[in-house]
């Protein structure tokens, strides 16, 4: 080694000591982390000449950047340094406060549009009552008769449930009167959001503060959902941004201040980034500077695809993006953990087991076109199904992720300690009420954080989708499983390959690219961040 | 083990109560499902692709054109219209995406790996493996296009003779993206090679340099190799980059000749992304090509996985 420490028996040992060469070491050490950065620096490059593509931030007038500045930047580092040198704790409570809004902002933009394009209010509040009832039929049954045989309490749920699904949809459908789409919005959604903050309140001051805090957050959501249309917000995006973005936000950082006092100047850090927005927002409108001219905005999100570039969007994509990420998740995550659960907890040691477990690890390593040949296979030509639905997208979708989601459940479940096992089978449990009670609960952030990285490999796939035929230009929301889909992949690839002009190159393609980066890199660090919570509580 | 008799011990007394047969087929159906699936995927690419080999038509009952296997495989040109099936040029396309990728992913991701299992700080791993996470979990689609928008106009200073489809480009970003992957799975194994040795290394004077490649490396070297395997049948495998910077027309061009990565030319993925966006009709020979292109990839990616698996198993230096 060019180090000089292997010195034969031959050469002079002496004056080989403490002549080390440290140059080689060293050389080495900083060709290695080169390496490591090659790849994220040049992905970091290419992201910011896609943003400035997409958002030009160049063609913003001088006075926009100044006030956006003065009201946000400088306070924000200001109040941010103070913070890092008093109380860390409080700056990450703040940074947190503002990350969540921002995150929720996102998940209710999606939410928002389900409700206005893709399924009417009140058929949700159809399907929401009759499954209500069907469950508190089922949860009856079980309460109520534990005399009945375990067969036939099954059977009598099963029928309930089919009843409830079934049949009523259709009684309550004739219903003559329906509250109006906000209110249902507002009193479902909002009503298990009252309910979440309910019990956290009640958790820390009791039933009776739970009950008027559930009940006052339902109250303020339902105000706001009738007030929404007087600022120039529809009832139901209005009902939607309150009970999935602001007031869990607020929720969360009201626990925190009765919980950690000592970090309540955190809050005051959120409150000075989101009044720095507002304020300088207000404040160029006032003064008449422009913004950039950004390709994303919100024509981009809310249009169809357009002939000209400047006009074309990306919303039925997003939509389809949706829907198809919906059906993925309901179908690959029974299924993914089901399998996980018996090659961990049920399986024998024995040659099939082992054979399973081969075949799931080559499962994911096939190329994902060869996984929209099987879609197109089994489902187009064997089952004549029609081409490119949600539903043959959603189960190919599943079928790719469902290797990924199976082995990541398993490490998860790995990962209970067996002592837990063992002192649930000591206290007589069997082996259903051990997965139930016991493996699952424990196991649950670490098969949650493994599906949503799964879901996001399904949601930036493409080649599937096309094999299995989904159209690349589609000018309306899907509103059922068996209407065509497009996915914002694919849309970005139609504007990359088949409308190959200089437009589209320079507009709607980076736009697409920013808008499905954005939407994946929040899946990813929601996933991040439960992972790095679930590893410290374990 | 003790603790599995221990389990079916106290458990054995009511497997047999209905809700516990239930739930455990149930578990076992979802099990199974992975098998179905395999198989499925078995039995369709072979049945299509019997359709499209003159040999095994006949036995399938279908009439009409059909294309030969010796041609198939040993034909040099690739046009639909022409009923030219050729595999040749595609798979010369794939090799070069391989080779190409090959050359940028193996000495990062391993470099990458000592890096974070040797050198790097607790925090740096902290922020470096999250990253790097990054990198695999951008959508193809847009790697693709970097490399058209971005890559390949940037080249295009240095090589001034590139095409505006290129496997270069191509190479690079497949490269890219399946850095994380060699990284990770070889990060692994540097990580379970015991500290012993490293300790008994630098108590005979190594430096770090010496530990990392003379002992690490080489303890570490089957899951290495079980890495470099999986990353290039990914890459192999990997569809929308190469279908959107490597273009479009099937040239038979040769891997080895560095000259060759300015043109562009079809991998087998473009291919049969391609023959779906083009204009082919349900049940013709273009459409069942498409499975016999399908079914060459499959046997590919499946004997890497399996190999890979192989070395990893057999290679392994137990401590």
């Amino acid at each position: 080694m060019a180090t000089g420490t292997d010195t034969g028996p031959g050469t002079d040992t002496a004056g080989g000591f403490g002549q080390v060469s440290r140059t080689v070491g060293v050389v080495f050490r900083y060709l290695l982390l080169a390496a490591t950065m090659f790849g994220i620096v040049t992905l970091a490059v290419l992201l910011v000449y896609v943003a400035n593509d997409a958002i030009q931030p160049l063609t913003a007038d001088p006075g926009w950047y100044l006030t956006f500045f003065v009201t946000l930047v400088l306070p924000t580092g200001v109040a941010g340094a103070v913070l890092a040198r008093r109380n860390p704790a409080a700056l990450r409570l703040g940074a947190g406060v503002v990350a969540i809004l921002a995150v929720s902002l996102l998940f209710s933009g999606g939410v928002a549009m389900v409700f206005v394009d893709i399924v009417s209010p009140i058929l949700w509040l159809t399907y929401l009552l009759s499954l209500a009832v069907g469950f508190a039929g089922v949860v009856a049954i079980e309460r109520f008769d534990r005399r009945l045989p375990f067969l036939a309490r099954f059977g009598l749920s099963a029928a309930v449930l089919a009843v409830a699904l079934f049949v009523l949809p259709g009684i309550i459908w004739r219903s003559p009167v329906f509250p109006t789409d906000g209110l249902i919005v507002g009193l479902t959604l909002g009503g298990v959001t009252a309910a979440l903050v309910g019990r956290g309140a009640a958790a820390r001051r009791g039933r009776r503060a739970g009950l008027a805090v559930g009940g006052l957050v339902l109250v303020a959501i339902l105000a706001g959902t009738m007030a929404g249309p007087a600022v120039g917000v529809d009832s139901v995006p209005a009902a939607v941004l309150l009970s999935v973005a602001f007031v869990p936000t607020g929720a969360y950082a009201a626990g925190a201040a009765i919980d950690r006092p000592q970090d309540r100047t955190g809050l005051g850090f959120a409150g000075v980034v989101l009044g720095g927005v507002v304020v300088g927002a207000v404040a160029v409108d006032a003064l008449g500077f422009a913004g950039p001219q950004s390709w994303v905005n919100w024509g981009f999100l809310t249009n169809a695809h357009s002939g000209t570039a400047a006009n074309a969007g990306l919303y039925p994509a997003i939509g389809g993006s949706i829907l198809l990420m919906a059906t993925v998740a309901l179908l690959s995550f029974p299924l993914g953990v089901g399998a996980a659960v018996y090659l961990e907890e049920y399986a024998p040691r024995n040659r099939f087991t082992r054979f399973i477990d081969v075949n799931i690890s080559n499962l994911a390593g096939v190329p994902s076109v060869v996984y929209g040949l099987l879609g197109l296979g089994v489902f187009v030509t064997y089952l004549g199904q029609p081409t490119g639905t949600v539903l043959i997208g959603g189960a190919t979708l599943a079928l790719l992720i469902l290797p990924i989601v199976i082995i990541s459940s398993r490490e998860a479940i790995r990962g209970v300690p067996d002592d837990l096992r063992q002192a649930s089978y000591g206290m007589g449990a069997t082996r259903w009420q051990t997965v139930k009670n016991v493996v699952l609960p424990r196991a649950f952030p670490g098969i949650l954080t493994g599906t949503i990285l799964a879901l996001g490999r399904a949601i930036g796939e493409t080649a599937p989708l096309i094999m299995i035929g989904a159209p690349n230009v589609l000018f309306s929301l899907p509103t059922e499983l068996s209407s065509k889909v497009s996915a914002m992949p694919l849309q970005v690839y139609a504007w990359a390959s088949l409308f190959a002009s200089e437009d589209f190159y320079t507009k709607a393609v980076p736009a697409g690219v920013v808008v499905l980066l954005v939407v994946l890199l929040s899946m990813n660090s929601i996933a991040i961040v439960l992972r790095n919570r679930y590893e410290d509580e374990g | 083990m003790s603790t599995d008799d221990l389990e079916s011990d106290l458990t054995r007394r009511t497997e047999n109560a209905p809700q516990e047969l239930l739930t455990r087929s149930f578990f076992f159906l979802c099990a199974v499902l992975s098998i179905v699936t395999t198989v499925s995927i078995v039995v369709l690419l072979t049945t299509e692709a019997a359709k499209f080999f003159t040999i095994t038509a006949p036995l399938m009952g279908v009439e009409g054109a059909t294309a030969s296997v010796v041609d198939f495989l040993t034909g040099t040109d690739w046009v639909i219209n022409a009923g030219e099936f050729g595999v040749l040029p595609l798979v010369s396309a794939t090799l070069m995406i391989t080779i190409g990728s090959a050359v940028i992913a193996l000495p990062l991701g391993v470099a990458t790996a000592i890096y974070l299992s040797e050198y790097a700080s607790a925090r740096a791993r902290s922020m470096l493996k999250p990253a790097l996470e990054v990198l695999a979990g951008v959508p193809t689609v847009v790697y693709g296009f970097f490399a058209l928008i971005y890559i390949t106009p940037a080249l295009e200073v240095v090589l001034p003779s590139i095409g505006t489809f290129n496997m270069l480009s191509a190479s690079i970003v497949v490269g890219i993206m399946i850095i994380p992957m060699v990284a990770s799975i070889s990060e692994d194994a540097m990580s379970a090679v015991p500290d012993e040795l490293r300790q008994a290394g630098y108590g005979m004077g190594a430096t770090k340099f010496d530990v990392s490649t003379g002992i690490v490396v080489p303890a570490a070297l089957s899951g290495i190799f079980s890495s470099f395997i999986l990353a290039l049948s990914r890459a192999i495998g990997e569809t929308m980059a190469v279908t959107i910077a490597a273009g479009a027309q099937a040239k038979l061009l040769n891997p080895l000749n560095p000259a060759s990565y300015l043109e562009g030319a079809l991998p087998m993925t473009a291919a049969m992304v391609n023959l779906l966006t083009g204009d082919i009709t349900g049940g013709g020979l273009a459409y069942r090509s498409l499975f016999a292109i399908g079914l060459t990839l499959f046997v590919i990616t499946l004997v890497m996985n399996i190999v890979s698996d192989l070395v990893a198993q057999h290679y392994r230096e137990e401590y």
